[in-house]
């Protein structure tokens, strides 16, 4: 029989096979959590443990990435390579060109005073060459900072 | 049923649409106005359902007035961007004499009431009945009964017009009309011929006395259905064929029409199902791997289904994101189809082993292979079409609600009561207990008359016992979906020593709907086979735009231009001289000749191609040129002349034709689904192109009211010419003859 589209085979054999059949159970069914419910570990709400901080600091390095390098001994970029950058005071890396706001700016990069530049860099060194890089979130400064300290040796 | 080897009828003698309405007329509007207008008015059980709105009277099943006096026409069929909502209505409120500023439209519930029989026997029996009048009842009646069997509320085959709008929409109008002037008679206490109806109002010329339809709503509710609703003649036509401003462009303007991908569950927090169908149809998913997917953000529950894996999750991107990371091993396919060129050697077996006289004749006049063996000259060729994606916008999606044993399903469909069907068998309950709310489609093609995704979603729907809205990504509605057939057809031709056609034999594997599409009755050919072989198929078939015609007039329309040009005839001459009993067919085709200027000169390295189809009922002619001189095609102009009958709204049928225009040259010029180890390799507009802006070429569309009594339908026609017309002008510009679609991948 020609079979017509305006009815399909899924109909057709609907009518021929009737209701009420049996439902088709899933083979595996994975139940995490109920919809409304929190997570059981939201990432945000607890202080995360440090290895967790370095590796979100990695990831999130990763706008930083197009300009710094963290190889050790590896080339300069737009920006200066910042492996073992924690402890160092500024303007010292050898091969590197830095503006003169910055290499006059004395600062020895603490964890604080890397928290004060990436919270604002034109605002705690005016006039720095670092056009992009401003991270608003603190706790993101805080995961980058501890990568970065990571990358010691 | 719709076995065609018999030799075809004469045109003048076949069941016509006016036998129909006249039918109806003399034996009761109950048996043609069909479920809707049963005698005795379902009002009462109808209106809680359909006018629920203030001050709102329901006259009928089908159209429903408020206190505003605004007519709300009540149309079963689904919108899909076609503008079967708005025609439907134009047509509704013509018959009614309402004000056209007054009118709206309201989607049909998917409710047995709503049932569209014409549409159905237009499937079953495509114009193909010789009823007598007096027999007509009991086909209607009979086709009644198939489409409440058939869970017949269907939108597709070009026909929404054509049927629905012809026999329910107009007689619904014409008789609510009939109820209106009947309670103003007895109010006024007038006779009722001296009531007239004109812009939703009533008046009485000789006491002066006017009112708006709405004063008398109600009190025509209560009259008895007319048993004669008298139709207007064309003359008296004041709504239909004219251009009356669609009614859905507004909130698709605005950006408040709904679509069922924006469907909600009210009161309820939404998840969401991102899902992953196995890649070969038929496999199993054999090793579900979610170890990662379970600590994801948002992550709900995940589900192996058998046949696909669902992650439910807070969001979309959250619930796809964990599917990303889920790996899976599957079954071993049993289809031992792993390419495209695997599927084509199974067509090639199958033709191989039909020969030239094999397989089912479905049309067979004369002696065609006497012809062939005693023609003058003898031409062949074998065409090949590939599976093709349908690739709404609006990729598939469903939501549910699965809840103390019911089931509230919300989606875009073009069959509602199928969807229903399905999805009370998928998870065994009764089809009372499932409800389908269908807002309007972001594009259906025919991949919307299937319901596999509804089903899909009824499922997680119950397993979860929350509601779920699932959403196919755009990879996944390219390659797991259900497909256009590819096919393979050989044809070959006598000529006589004149260079007439006198024998033409072809053979193909895929037959589904419509049943005429593999026939070119209209040319006068003295001998003809026809042949069905059958071939299985490696991925599921869904109807696509056109459906058969969508290769058969690729097919048919480039052999005629092979043996035109064997004939060493010009192609419009060589088809207007096999038009002699066909004289709609010749206006048309002179007609799209005239409008491209054909037989003019034209600039190096351009070429002209025609190809002339009959499709639902709708005859299209269309002319190509193409520029050649890049080496690869770009076309210029389209030029379509086109003979629906009438045409009830002409510019949304030329907007039709234009839309079948682009949709199939997007599936001539670019358009293959094709297969490594048996699954699909496309996934993305990027590999599966679609014709932008700048390739489109200026179209023109000339439309010719050929026959007001036997109308044609619009989505659909203006699509299976384009391919071969674009075929035949490349080979007019470069002499290179195309039998293999994709056409661009000829040209890289
Ligand atoms: C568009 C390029 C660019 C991006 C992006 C960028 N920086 Fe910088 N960075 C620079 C330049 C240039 C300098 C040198 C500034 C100067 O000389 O004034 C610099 C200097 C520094 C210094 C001082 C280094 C030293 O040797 O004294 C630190 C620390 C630093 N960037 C951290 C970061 C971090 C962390 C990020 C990402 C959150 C970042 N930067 C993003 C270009 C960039």
């Amino acid at each position: 029989m020609h079979r017509s589209a305006a009815i399909p085979a899924t109909a057709l054999a609907l009518i021929l096979a009737g209701c009420g059949s049996k439902a088709e159970a899933p083979v595996e069914q994975i139940v995490v959590r109920q919809p409304g419910q929190p997570a059981a570990s939201a990432p945000t709400a607890a202080a995360p443990a440090a290895g967790d901080l370095v590796a979100a600091g990695k990831a999130a390095f990763a706008v930083c990435a197009a300009c710094h390098s963290v190889e050790p001994g590896g080339a300069s970029g737009i920006g200066p390579n910042l492996h073992g950058v924690v402890g160092r005071a500024v303007g010292t890396l050898a091969g590197f060109t830095y503006s003169k706001a910055m290499s006059g700016s004395g600062i020895t990069w603490s964890e604080a005073e890397l928290q004060a530049f990436l919270a604002n860099p034109s605002a705690k060194v005016p006039g720095t060459a670092m056009a992009a890089g401003q991270v608003a979130d603190a706790q993101r400064r805080a995961a980058i900072i501890a990568y970065l300290a990571s990358l010691k040796h | 049923m719709n076995d065609m080897t018999k030799p075809p009828r004469s045109r003048a003698a076949k069941w016509t649409r006016r036998g129909f309405i006249g039918a109806g007329v003399l034996t009761g509007g109950a048996l043609v106005i069909g479920v809707g207008m049963r005698p005795g008015n379902p009002v009462a059980k109808l209106g809680p359902v359909v006018a629920g709105g203030k001050g709102e009277q329901l006259i009928n099943s089908w159209l429903k007035i408020d206190a505003d006096n605004v007519v709300t026409a009540i149309v079963p069929h689904c919108e899909m961007g076609q503008g079967a909502h708005s025609a439907l209505a134009q047509m509704l409120a013509d018959e009614l004499e309402a004000d056209w500023s007054l009118v709206r439209v309201m989607q049909a519930p998917a409710d047995g009431n709503y049932l569209v029989p014409d549409t159905i026997r237009a499937f079953v029996a495509p114009g193909t009945l010789d009823a007598p009048d007096w027999l007509e009842p009991t086909w209607n009646g009979l086709f009644t009964r198939i489409a409440r069997l058939a869970d017949g509320m269907i939108t597709g085959g070009s026909s929404s017009v054509r049927s629905t709008g012809q026999h329910t929409m107009r007689i619904a109008g014409a008789a609510a009309r009939q109820m209106l002037i009947g309670a103003a008679a007895q109010e006024w206490g007038v006779p009722a011929a001296e009531i007239t109806a004109a812009n939703s109002m009533l008046s009485h010329k000789a006491s002066g006395r006017s009112a708006p339809f709405a004063k008398f709503a109600a009190a025509a509710a209560e009259q008895d259905m007319p048993q004669t609703p008298v139709l207007k003649q064309p003359k008296d036509y004041r709504l239909m064929g004219t251009d009356a401003p669609r009614l859905d462009i507004p909130a698709k303007v605005n950006g408040t029409a709904s679509f069922g991908i924006d469907a909600k569950v009210p009161g309820e927090t939404m998840s969401y199902a991102a899902v992953r169908r196995v890649p070969v149809p038929g496999t199993r998913v054999a090793k579900m791997d979610a170890s990662q997917a379970k600590g994801m953000p948002g992550v709900l529950q995940i589900l192996n289904m058998g046949d696909f894996i669902a992650v439910v999750a807070d969001s979309y991107w959250q619930a796809q994101q964990a599917l990303n990371a889920i790996t899976a091993e599957y079954t071993k396919a049993e289809s031992p189809v792993r390419s495209g060129a695997d599927q084509f050697a199974r067509f090639a077996a199958v033709l191989d082993k039909a020969g030239e006289s094999g397989g089912k004749a479905v049309v067979t006049r004369g002696d065609a292979k006497a012809a062939l063996a005693g023609a003058a000259k003898r031409i062949s060729a074998e065409y090949q079409a590939p599976y093709l994606a349908h690739a709404p916008l609006e990729p598939m999606n469903a939501t549910v609600r699965v809840k103390d044993g019911r089931c509230e399903i919300w989606t875009s469909t073009q069959v509602p009561l199928m969807a229903r069907s399905a999805a009370a068998k998928a998870l065994g309950l009764s089809a009372d207990d499932v409800t389908v709310h269908h807002p309007l489609l972001g594009g259906g093609f025919g991949r919307r008359l299937e319901v596999d995704y509804v089903v899909m979603a009824a499922r997680i729907g119950q397993a979860t016992g929350f509601p779920v809205k699932m959403i196919w990504s755009r990879e996944e509605d390219l390659q797991k979906g259900l497909f256009r057939c590819a096919d393979l057809s050989r044809i070959a031709g006598g000529l006589d020593a004149q260079g007439r056609l006198v024998a033409y034999s072809s053979v193909f594997t895929q037959r589904h709907d419509p049943a005429d599409a593999c026939d070119c009755a209209f040319y006068d050919i003295p001998n003809k086979s026809i042949r069905h072989a059958e071939s299985d198929l490696h991925l599921p078939f869904a109807a696509f735009r056109s459906v058969d015609h969508s290769q058969q007039a690729f097919f048919i329309e480039s052999f005629i231009d092979e043996a035109a040009h064997a004939a060493a005839r010009d192609p419009l001459e060589f088809r207007l001289a096999m038009l002699g009993q066909s004289p709609r067919h010749k206006a048309v085709l002179e007609k799209a000749a005239a409008m491209a200027g054909w037989g003019k000169p034209l600039a190096a390295g351009h070429g002209r191609g025609l190809a002339l189809v009959e499709s639902f009922g709708t005859i299209v002619a269309e002319v190509v040129e193409v520029d050649m001189t890049k080496g690869k095609p770009r076309l210029t102009n389209v030029w379509c002349a086109a003979d629906p009958g009438f045409a009830m709204n002409p510019d949304g049928f030329r907007n039709q034709m234009e839309g079948g225009i682009v949709f199939g040259l997007t599936a001539a010029l670019y358009g293959e689904i094709s297969l490594k180890d048996g699954a699909v390799e496309q996934s993305n507009f990027h590999d599966y192109q679609m014709v932008r802006m700048d390739e489109c070429p200026a179209i023109a569309v000339e439309i010719i009211n050929g026959d007001h009594q036997k109308l044609g339908g619009a989505g659909e026609p203006g699509l299976p010419p384009i391919a071969p017309a674009l075929a035949n002008a490349v080979f007019a510009a470069t002499g290179k003859r195309i039998r293999a679609l994709p056409l661009a991948k000829q040209f890289v």
